[in-house]
């Protein structure tokens, strides 16, 4: 029976606790009386994954047919895909993408369909490479359709984006032509958090920036309460995809939603101790830990990158629904509750985060500091339900090296972000109506987005937006162990040490603050109440 | 922090060398009891298996035909008969375990393991190795209240494996066989495993309670193998173990008497019952340390 | 046939477990204590006035965890049997009617083995008066010797599914007292004993030393029945402290600034020798010392004024200096278990009477009992009782019965 998740109060007989720290991570004793919030333990796994696809797909639900009975020889058949940025961290071999793929295909084959596209739904995310997507949707898929039928979606080719329409709110709905023009758009989703997934896949993953700048922005971010919280009226950014997707479905895009939900076994044997809690470790455990911490201290950096890249999560599949959209994510959104709900009474003055390596923005690639800030006071902080753990006014610690390093080919507009702009002010507001119209349009950045592997000029101002409900919230941010001057752009206090964070922290909250550490990854959500 | 300051940090944290502690706030989320337990396992796989052939028959069964004078009957008794098998035995010496897998055939030995009291075998690590190793031990757990005691046992005989119980649940004091406890009939009939009665006569008498090695002069002890039974249809658990108890009974007078003798008494309806003579202890114990007459030729020089 | 943990003779765990407890108390719980687990035949009450008891609650006393760990005195050694099972702090329930108590009540056990429950009659002078911490004849009378259930091969004690006790030892637990409470009655009628001992007049500075249990319920004691005027406490560990500021303390400070602390009450002049630890000219009028540790008797020592008082609630180890004791003309007064109290103008009570009074309404000592282990788990209870302290608990007990 795995447990459920539960809030432990440090006490004399609690040992010091795991803290990640990018690519690493150190013991930490948290004062008495800290609260610490872990997640449930991993759900058992679907045994037999192949016939839980089959079965998915001849009994789909909500308002849809059976697939093999919406294929038909003669039709435009577009598939589309999730891309690298999920799962987190990316999981073994074979992907649950590449699988259903290759039953969905299987079927559109035998179904006599030829004209059949396969996109990676980027929208504005960098241009996934050939061995990227080769691992992802299998050798025999990749074999078949790349590089004619098989590509990564272009944001910025506007004869390729068609506009579906405009909602209530006049948000301009503009999605891939192909996809909209097609008499079935199959939509392949891997949801990780409870933001992934429901309309957000196909009217944001296919669209282009004329959409996305009606919910990526500074007003909807502060009014997403939080962004994991797909409730209607609790994410601005949810009711606004939601108002899109719905605009597709009556517009007769005919969307056959595929998603799946994975449990919380995140990391492979090897760093098994990272999945336990902590007064559970073996004997074995502490020795592998210890060993661990030692060879990432020692390695040399490019060893280290190397090796936390190569890791590769053992997730079983807790879930796959297909369907109709809104019917498919509720049972989605069910099992991933499920899995990753914790429930917490009350907020804190302070609570404490690990940042770890990878966040969805750096697989095989470096988090620079504004990906920090985005996993840690954006993704991290908002994984609540109800209210921030953190009383507002309150302070954040976030343990992570912020090192002022920055990838040439993903993220070059990152970099003139941060030496331009965060130079300048670091309030989202003043730099969405100051800087985001000239980044967004600038040529430079574009023919990198569609030519080359780089991340659109527009991504770093929405990385900042991420953590804009975040900032505003805290009192005080302070990152344990960050070089100083990275921090200091961003706009935050760097601290040596733990106790030096708590001792800065005095004057926001005093002498004796209650104190929170969130322990994840794994990922979890902490229902606040 | 230098590499001493962080292992003290661990040391003291992690309570190295001293027993682990679940903080009082996760008390009511710690893992089960029984997952606490050395896992036994290892000696199952087949390097344990082989480890075990080779300590058995290598050390453990030369020194006990040398310390004892052992007799084994009834071993035809289990050819033909397909495991998984539940052995049960009178208990009344330390010997007890270590004669029936001295003594089982090959085929029956490389797959059985016994059962042993979770609170003393299996407490610390090098006690609970040692008993794994030689007798593919697995932990029974005789507290009041713990139904993860027949768990592990469900387990091996739902994978083939054979299990050794006692099911009077401790060494006799007197020799004389106690009160079955009734777990073992309950697994039979749950698991509808078969059940294979053995007595070992002569043990109480070469090292009983209290002491950890034979007595001198080569005491003569018997292991006889029965026949083994099925539970019947419909039959309670003290059905059974009153059937359990008396293929044993029945086992015990063949020893002291002839088969021939213990089946018509059997059929009357009359085999001695086991629990020894009524009386104040010291007679029960006399009777029960009674000596085993050796058969054979006597020695040349007495 | 009971599950019991027995104490056993074992010359080489003797003096493993004495090497080891000081360095590597890990050993000691591993397989150097000289304690193993077995099923002993029942005890059978035979003679008059004696009856079954099932264990519901025993605790785990520091004297308890000196003999295991090989550091008691071997001046014990002819006052038990071995092999004995441990545990004198019990609450239990009864199997056989008992005098006027009836089966089926609960009861507590004053452990103490004196002449009603040895069969010697007349009893010896103490035992006549009701002291009966004071009998001579724990070591004769038709019982093995033993000073207190807990040491005798022939009662059992409470770390054990049964034993046997003789109606002088049982008290009965009233309704509403939770087992937990109700398990901490013996060590609260030994800290009442002590603090009569003490004759603590209205008025005076008391330095109590140590406020694991047994500093605790002193301090209880003296504020329940005393006129002190200024309660000084010296204590290790954080939660120790904590819980001797809400029973009321005046001062709670760390062993290393005790000195300090009672200096600070009547502005004693403080001296520094070249080796030890300083000490005062001056200081409280009765200290207690109530860990058996001899750095804490050094403390209490030379903490005390001259012609003070102090009390020795812990078994004494050797190393404490007596030094003071001869310069400061010291009263050097030993407390063990507990008896009769002299109240004044001719009255006396039974301490056990006046713990059981004292216990029930005292909310305070529901959070003592930190934690109870199954008799299986004894390796664990020992091994965290020897850490008590360090890991925030107070006591430790087995529930045999589970």
């Amino acid at each position: 029976m795995p447990r459920p998740g539960f809030v432990l109060e440090v006490d004399e007989r609690t040992p010091p606790l795991l803290v990640h720290e990018g690519e690493g991570f150190r013991m930490q004793t948290f004062p008495l009386g800290t609260r610490v919030v872990y997640p449930p333990d991993p759900l058992p796994g679907i045994r037999d994954v192949n016939a839980a696809i089959r079965d998915a797909l001849l009994h789909p639900i909500g308002d849809s047919a059976p697939l093999p009975d919406l294929l038909k020889a003669g039709m435009k058949l577009t598939i589309a895909v999730d891309d690298i940025s999920v799962p987190l961290p990316p999981m073994t071999l074979p992907d649950v993408r590449q699988r259903i793929l290759e039953h969905v295909i299987e079927l559109a084959a035998r179904a006599g369909v030829e004209d059949v596209k396969i996109i990676v739904a980027t929208a504005l995310h960098r241009r996934m490479t050939a061995s990227e997507i080769r691992r992802m949707v299998g050798e025999r898929v990749f074999r078949s359709f790349w590089p004619k039928d098989l590509s990564n979606f272009d944001g910025e080719d506007a004869e390729a984006l068609t506009v579906v329409g405009e909602t209530e709110e006049k948000e301009v709905v503009e999605i891939s032509r192909r996809a909209a023009e097609s008499d079935l758009l199959v939509y392949v989703n891997v949801n990780l958090v409870a933001m992934d997934g429901g309309h957000k896949s196909v009217a944001i993953g296919l669209a282009g920036y004329r959409s996305l700048r009606h919910h990526h922005n500074v007003e909807t971010m502060l009014h997403s309460r939080s962004y994991m919280d797909p409730r209607p009226g609790h994410s601005a950014i949810a009711d606004s995809a939601t108002r899109m997707g719905r605009l597709i479905a009556a517009s007769g895009i005919r969307v056959f939603q595929i998603e799946t939900t994975v449990n919380s076994e995140t990391f492979p044997k090897n760093l098994g101790f990272l999945n336990k809690r902590e007064w559970e470790w073996s004997a074995y455990d502490q020795g592998l830990m210890m060993a661990a911490r030692k060879a990432t201290e020692l390695a040399p950096p490019r060893a280290r990158r190397e090796f936390f890249r190569r890791v590769e999560a053992p997730y079983r599949i807790t879930g796959i629904n297909a369907g109709e959209v809104e019917a498919v994510h509720d049972r989605t959104l069910e099992t991933l509750h499920r899995q990753q709900l914790v429930e917490v009474r009350g907020q804190s003055d302070v609570v404490v985060f690990g940042v770890p390596y990878l966040g969805p923005y750096n697989v095989n690639s470096i988090l620079n500091p504004i990906l920090v800030h985005c996993l840690g006071l954006g993704y991290f902080f908002n994984l609540y339900r109800n209210m921030p753990l953190l009383k507002p006014g309150g302070v954040a610690i976030f343990f992570h090296p912020v090192p002022w390093e920055f990838h040439q080919i993903h993220h070059p507009s990152y970099i003139d972000f941060f030496e331009e702009v965060l130079a300048e002010t670091t309030d989202p507001s003043t730099i969405e109506s100051k800087y985001e119209e000239r980044y967004a349009t600038d040529p430079w950045y574009v023919h990198l987005y569609r030519t080359s592997h780089a991340y659109h000029g527009v991504h770093p101002f929405y990385m900042w937006y991420w953590g804009a409900h975040g900032r505003d919230h805290a009192g005080d941010v302070i990152f344990v162990g960050g070089e100083p001057k990275s921090v200091a752009r961003l706009g935050y206090r760097p601290a040596g040490s733990f106790r030096d964070a708590l001792e800065m922290a005095k004057d926001t909250v005093g002498a004796s603050p209650t104190i929170t550490y969130f322990h994840a990854p794994p990922i979890m959500i902490a229902d606040v109440t | 922090m230098g590499v001493r300051d962080e292992l003290k940090t661990m040391a003291a944290g992690f309570r190295w060398g001293r027993r682990p502690i679940v903080p009082r706030s996760a008390e009511e989320h710690a893992e089960p009891k029984e997952d606490r337990v050395f896992p036994s396992d290892w000696a199952r796989t087949d390097a344990g298996v082989a480890a075990r052939q080779v300590l058995l028959k290598g050390v453990m069964h030369p020194i006990v035909r040398n310390e004892l004078t052992l007799r084994v009957f009834g071993r035809e008794h289990l050819e033909g008969v397909d495991p998984p098998l539940i052995f049960y035995s009178n208990h009344t010496s330390h010997l007890d375990a270590t004669l029936i897998m001295c003594t089982l055939p090959d085929r029956w030995q490389s797959k059985t393991a016994v059962g042993a009291a979770r609170d003393y075998f299996f407490d610390v690590w090098w006690r609970q190795a040692f008993t794994a190793l030689v007798y593919g031990a697995f932990p029974i757990d005789r507290s009041r209240g713990a139904r993860g005691a027949v768990d592990k046992a469900r387990q091996l005989l739902a994978d083939g494996w054979s299990i050794v119980v006692f099911p009077e649940g401790t060494r006799s004091t007197d020799g004389h066989v106690q009160r079955f406890r009734h777990g073992a009939a309950r697994l039979a009939l749950e698991t509808g495993a078969g059940l294979a009665p053995i007595a070992i006569v002569g043990a109480f008498q070469a090292m009983p309670k209290g002491r950890y090695w034979p007595r001198g002069g080569r005491p003569p002890v018997t292991i006889r193998y029965g026949t083994p039974f099925a539970p019947r249809e419909g039959e309670s658990h003290q059905e059974l173990s009153r059937r359990m108890t008396s293929a044993v009974a029945e086992l015990f007078h063949e020893e002291r008497t002839t088969w021939w003798e213990a089946i018509r008494r059997a059929e009357r309806g009359e085999t001695p019952s086991l629990v020894g003579p009524q009386g104040p202890e010291w007679v029960r114990r006399w009777e029960g340390s009674r000596p085993i007459a050796r058969k054979g030729p006597a020695k040349v020089w007495e | 046939m009971a599950l019991a943990l027995e104490f056993y003779r074992s010359a080489p765990k003797y003096l493993g477990a004495r090497l080891a407890s000081g360095k590597a108390p890990g050993l000691v719980t591993g397989g150097l204590a000289p304690l193993r687990l077995v099923t002993r035949k029942d005890p059978e009450p035979t003679r008059e006035g004696w009856a079954r008891v099932k264990p519901r609650l025993a605790g785990i006393c520091g004297s308890d965890l000196a003999t295991i760990a090989g550091r008691s005195s071997f001046y014990f050694s002819p006052l038990v049997s071995l092999p004995f099972v441990p545990g004198h702090e019990v609450v239990g329930e009864l199997l056989d009617d008992c005098g006027d108590l009836r089966a089926g009540r609960r009861v507590v056990l004053s452990s103490v083995l004196a002449c009603a429950a040895r069969g010697e009659d007349p009893p010896c002078e103490h035992c006549a008066v009701g002291n009966v911490g004071r009998c001579d004849r724990v070591a004769v009378g038709h019982l093995k010797p033993g000073l207190q259930t807990g040491y005798c091969t022939d009662t059992e004690g409470g770390w054990s599914r049964l034993m046997i006790a003789h109606r002088s030892q049982l008290w009965a637990v009233p309704e509403g007292m939770s087992d937990e409470v109700a398990v901490l009655i013996e060590p609260l009628a030994c800290a009442i004993h002590a603090v009569f001992r003490a004759r603590i007049r209205p008025g005076a500075a008391v330095h109590v030393v140590g406020a694991g249990t047994v500093g605790f319920l002193t301090l209880i004691a003296i504020k329940a029945f005393t006129g002190a005027d200024h309660v000084v406490v010296a204590a290790k560990h954080r939660r120790q402290r904590a819980a001797a500021a809400m029973a009321g303390a005046d001062d709670v400070v760390r062993p290393e600034h005790a000195v300090k602390a009672v200096r600070r009450t009547d502005h004693a002049v403080k001296l520094t020798p070249e080796r030890g630890m300083e000490f005062l000219l001056g200081g409280v009028d009765v200290a207690l010392e109530c860990t058996g540790s001899s750095s804490a008797l050094d403390l209490a020592l030379r903490t005390t004024k001259a012609g003070g008082r102090v009390v020795l609630s812990g078994i004494p180890g050797p190393g404490a200096d007596l030094t003071p004791v001869w310069f400061r003309e010291l009263e050097l007064v030993g407390a063990y278990t507990s008896g009769v109290e002299d109240l004044g103008e001719g009255e006396t009570k039974q301490t056990f009477q006046m713990a059981i009074e004292l216990a029930t309404n005292l909310p305070i000592l529901d959070q003592l009992v930190g934690t109870t282990y199954p008799l299986d788990r004894w390796r664990d209870a020992i091994d965290h009782a020897m850490a008590a302290g360090r890991l925030g608990t107070f006591k430790v007990a087995f529930a045999p019965q589970e």
